[in-house]
């Protein structure tokens, strides 16, 4: 068309953006895809979400693969399984702060069946630079998760996670604490309520602590796992030492575990067990929980109690707008106006 | 109440459970800024749902059912997101807006404000006001609108009109149609009802067995009993009419018939027995006496003549004048067959009809039960078109729709629809009712027993759902049961 035309091109040829491309990237990475490809086993991505290959990425994919596998016995008995999990969400911004809301969740089984559960929330936190101010977060902290929506939110969650942690592990004895996600101290934690004062709780009282992590950042327990995507029973692959050495705040012993037979996945757990026993603790856990597609019910359950629906979105910002004597702003989403949308 | 949005005639409103407000209520929305209102009928009620709500709901269920639920919420934010899933859409049409002056007027061209808008139930009584509803001769028929409300129609929008009661069966016609026939007579009104189940002489006794109101002003006949003209009253039209309509005699049968009635007239001997002995000694074709006589014992058995030269028969101008104060007259063809209620009905109405022509009795009310099973396909628009300028203004009472013509439908003035649930029924009536379709096919399948829609003159093209009071009257019409509960 430009040329049917003979319209100017300002003096810039795209043949020239290709030169410059294929110059630039060249000096850091190789551009010769093909080569580098060849012959090797690929998943695609999707919505950058963690995915894994269901038959694994076979022997060839793991050579550190020297762990060994030992399957866990079931024991059944009546072992309280309690399991906790929460979610935050910004739900609105002021000139000087932001609001956040944050709704929790705690599933307890036994025996295999589910007991109870209580949701916990919503509940409303103003986070500004006054109402940080008056607390006993450390200055630079607060500065970080005033001007990061993300930080904020990671730390009330995990603090309002802490606190429920802090009472389940002294009231509950000779229990599993069930937690979503690594077993992991955090600068966010608040220094009285934090998950090294639980694991000590737990121990005092005999109580097992189990962080289960749906997905891992450490691409390479995802490749030493394959010998447990191909065994049919519930295992596990203790993985301390890799973890430890990539990683240096985590408590209690790291393992790569497979709850179910079949094609269950593999999942990163951390155990806090108080006679170091963690054979009997995942038992056990076995044992007086349900495992959905190999993850426990509890946990399962606990989640889908904190997540935020939409209904309870509205409720809340309804909520503020009749309590809380505010004005309401209109307000507009700049990349859509800036860029448009096209429906497909 | 909110407004969501408008298509067509029809507005969506979101309402929360505490909003009370049925289907067939009248709302009106007053929108502030334009200083206009708006006066809309709900005729359809849904829950507010989106995708997402639904699947709230069916976690929250799976949730439960699987453990014990124990809550902390401080905020009470699981109240309001219950109050969500419990709020509902209000589909409503559009009857008319409320002009500066507080007048009622078709122009609904304007669009409320969604932000201004107040939205309330219009009460029946401030309805009646608006659209100016009033009477001299009220007909109170029962309770209307969530608040329910006193309601009552007007006889003068009853008079010279053509009304049809319809519904499926036990939906509560018979008991709307007596409370007309009571109330129309306690304002001095005459009424003649075509009785097909017996049942409309319980009108002269309230439940507690006490004589009722009209006792002194109802008469009951059925043939043999009180139903008996003598032929020379009825006259020669009505006989032939009879002849002809009711038990299809062939035209030069009926010639003969008519010589032998002139030479019976002439020689003053016109009654039952005297035309028997004519047929048989007549002269004429064999074949014609033979026609002639299976229909005069047709009319024999039939008890509807009197035999006996005293016997002077019914008179309706006679019962009229006697009854000043308004009178029903109830013919009760329960026990006549079908041959004789075609009779019945042909001489009936034709000598209404030459009554009124004569101008000898006051117009008169005709409550016709059934009335296909045993009026002629051609006399119903003759009873339409023709009869009402005489002055016969007749209420239909069916349960079959479709068995009356659209021709009917077209010329209808009220329609009290009962509750229907069959599709073919629905169909038939909305297509030709005086409402839109929607409004019929949603209010009228959800309508409960004794609650009836009401479309017409009676409520001024403004459809009004009515709950029909309370028989005060005896009911004769139940259906006769073999297992009782005493029984058991």
């Amino acid at each position: 068309m430009i040329r049917q035309l003979n319209l100017r091109t300002c003096g810039v040829n795209p043949d020239e953006f290709e030169c410059v491309f294929e110059r630039s990237l060249s000096q850091c990475l190789s551009p010769n895809i093909k080569e580098a490809l060849k012959g090797k086993k690929i998943m695609f991505t999707r919505d950058e979400k963690n995915l894994l290959p269901v038959e694994g990425w076979g022997i060839k994919a793991n050579p550190y693969c020297t762990t060994p596998v030992t399957t866990i016995q079931p024991i059944v008995g009546n072992t309280m399984v309690s399991a906790i999990d929460s979610s935050t969400i910004q739900i609105a911004e002021t000139e000087e702060g932001s609001l956040y809301g944050v709704k929790s969740g705690v599933a307890i089984s036994i025996g295999g069946h589910a007991l109870m559960h209580f949701k916990i929330g919503p509940i409303l936190f103003y986070l500004s630079e006054q109402t940080i101010g008056n607390s006993e977060i450390d200055h630079r902290l607060a500065k970080l998760i005033l001007a990061d929506s993300d930080f904020a939110k990671r730390m009330i969650r995990l603090r309002v996670e802490r606190a429920i942690q802090m009472k389940l592990s002294r009231r509950l004895s000779k229990s599993i604490l069930l937690v979503d996600g690594s077993l992991k101290s955090s600068l966010l934690e608040d220094r009285s309520q934090n998950i090294k004062t639980v694991a000590e709780n737990c121990s005092l009282q005999q109580n097992s602590m189990i962080g289960i992590s749906k997905n891992t950042r450490f691409k390479i327990l995802d490749r030493i796992s394959n010998p447990l995507t191909k065994i049919r029973v519930p295992a596990y692959m203790d993985v301390d030492l890799i973890v430890k050495s990539l990683v240096r705040n985590t408590i209690g012993n790291s393992l790569l575990v497979k709850f179910s037979s079949n094609n269950s996945p593999v999942l990163r757990v951390d155990v806090v067990t108080p006679n170091y026993d963690k054979d009997e603790s995942l038992g056990k856990l076995l044992g007086n929980d349900s495992m959905v597609h190999g993850y426990p019910e509890t946990l399962q359950l606990a989640h889908h109690i904190s997540i935020f629906t939409n209904t309870e979105i509205s409720c809340l910002k309804g909520h503020v707008l009749s309590n809380c004597d505010v004005i309401e702003l209109v307000s507009e989403d700049i990349r859509k106006t800036l860029l448009g949308s096209i429906p497909v | 109440m909110k407004i969501l949005s408008k298509n067509g005639n029809e507005l969506v409103m979101l309402a929360m459970k505490t909003e009370v407000a049925s289907k067939g209520d009248y709302l009106i929305i007053e929108d502030e800024k334009a200083r206009r209102k708006m006066v809309v009928q709900i005729y359809d009620e849904e829950y507010l749902s989106s995708q997402s709500l639904i699947e709230d709901i069916v976690k929250d269920e799976v949730v439960i059912a699987s453990s014990t639920e124990n809550l902390h919420d401080p905020l009470n934010i699981s109240n309001l997101s219950k109050m969500i899933r419990d709020a509902r859409v209000f589909r409503v049409k559009i009857r008319a807006a409320i002009d500066l002056s507080n007048k009622l007027s078709n122009d609904v061209t304007w669009l409320p404000s969604r932000v201004y808008s107040n939205v309330r139930r219009l009460k029946i009584s401030e309805l009646d006001l608006l659209i100016e509803r009033k009477g001299v001769f009220p007909i109170p028929i029962g309770k209307a609108g969530t608040d329910s409300e006193d309601f009552e129609v007007y006889a003068e929008d009853l008079d010279g009109k053509l009304n049809i009661i319809t519904g499926k069966k036990e939906s509560g016609k018979s008991h709307l149609s007596k409370i007309l026939v009571k109330t129309l007579v306690q304002h001095g009104a005459f009424v003649i009802v075509f009785d097909l189940n017996n049942e409309y002489g319980g009108l002269a006794w309230n439940k507690d067995g006490s004589p009722s109101s009209i006792q002194g002003q109802i008469m009951v006949f059925e043939p043999g009993n009180g139903l008996k003209f003598s032929l020379d009253y009825c006259g020669k039209a009505a006989i032939s009419n009879m002849l002809k309509n009711a038990l299809d005699m062939p035209a030069a049968s009926l010639r003969e018939f008519f010589r032998i009635w002139d030479s019976l007239e002439n020689k003053q001997t016109l009654e039952i027995r005297s035309l028997g002995n004519a047929i048989n000694t007549w002269n004429i074709n064999e074949l014609v006496r033979d026609a002639l006589i299976s229909r005069y014992h047709v009319i024999q058995s039939s008890r509807l003549f009197s035999v006996d030269d005293n016997e002077d028969g019914l008179r309706f101008e006679k019962v009229i004048s006697q009854k000043y104060k308004g009178a029903v007259i109830v013919i009760s063809m329960g026990k006549a067959t079908p041959v004789v209620r075609r009779m019945i009905v042909e001489v009936v109405l034709s000598k209404i009809v030459d009554l009124l022509e004569k101008v000898i009795i006051p117009p008169i009310f005709l409550f016709a039960e059934e009335a296909h099973l045993y009026v002629r396909d051609t006399y119903w628009e003759d009873i339409v078109t023709r009869m009402r300028h005489f002055g016969i203004y007749t209420t239909f009472i069916t349960n079959q729709p479709d068995a009356i013509g659209d021709g009917i439908y077209r010329q209808v003035d009220n329609i009290f629809l009962f509750n229907f649930t069959n599709d073919t029924d629905l169909d038939k009536i909305s297509k030709v009712s005086l409402a839109d379709n929607e409004t019929i096919r949603s209010i009228v399948k959800t309508l409960p027993q004794r609650h009836c829609l009401s479309i017409g003159k009676v409520v001024y093209d403004l459809p009004i759902v009515v709950k029909i009071a309370a028989a005060e009257v005896l009911t004769f019409g139940e259906t006769k049961k073999f297992f009782t509960r005493n029984n058991t």
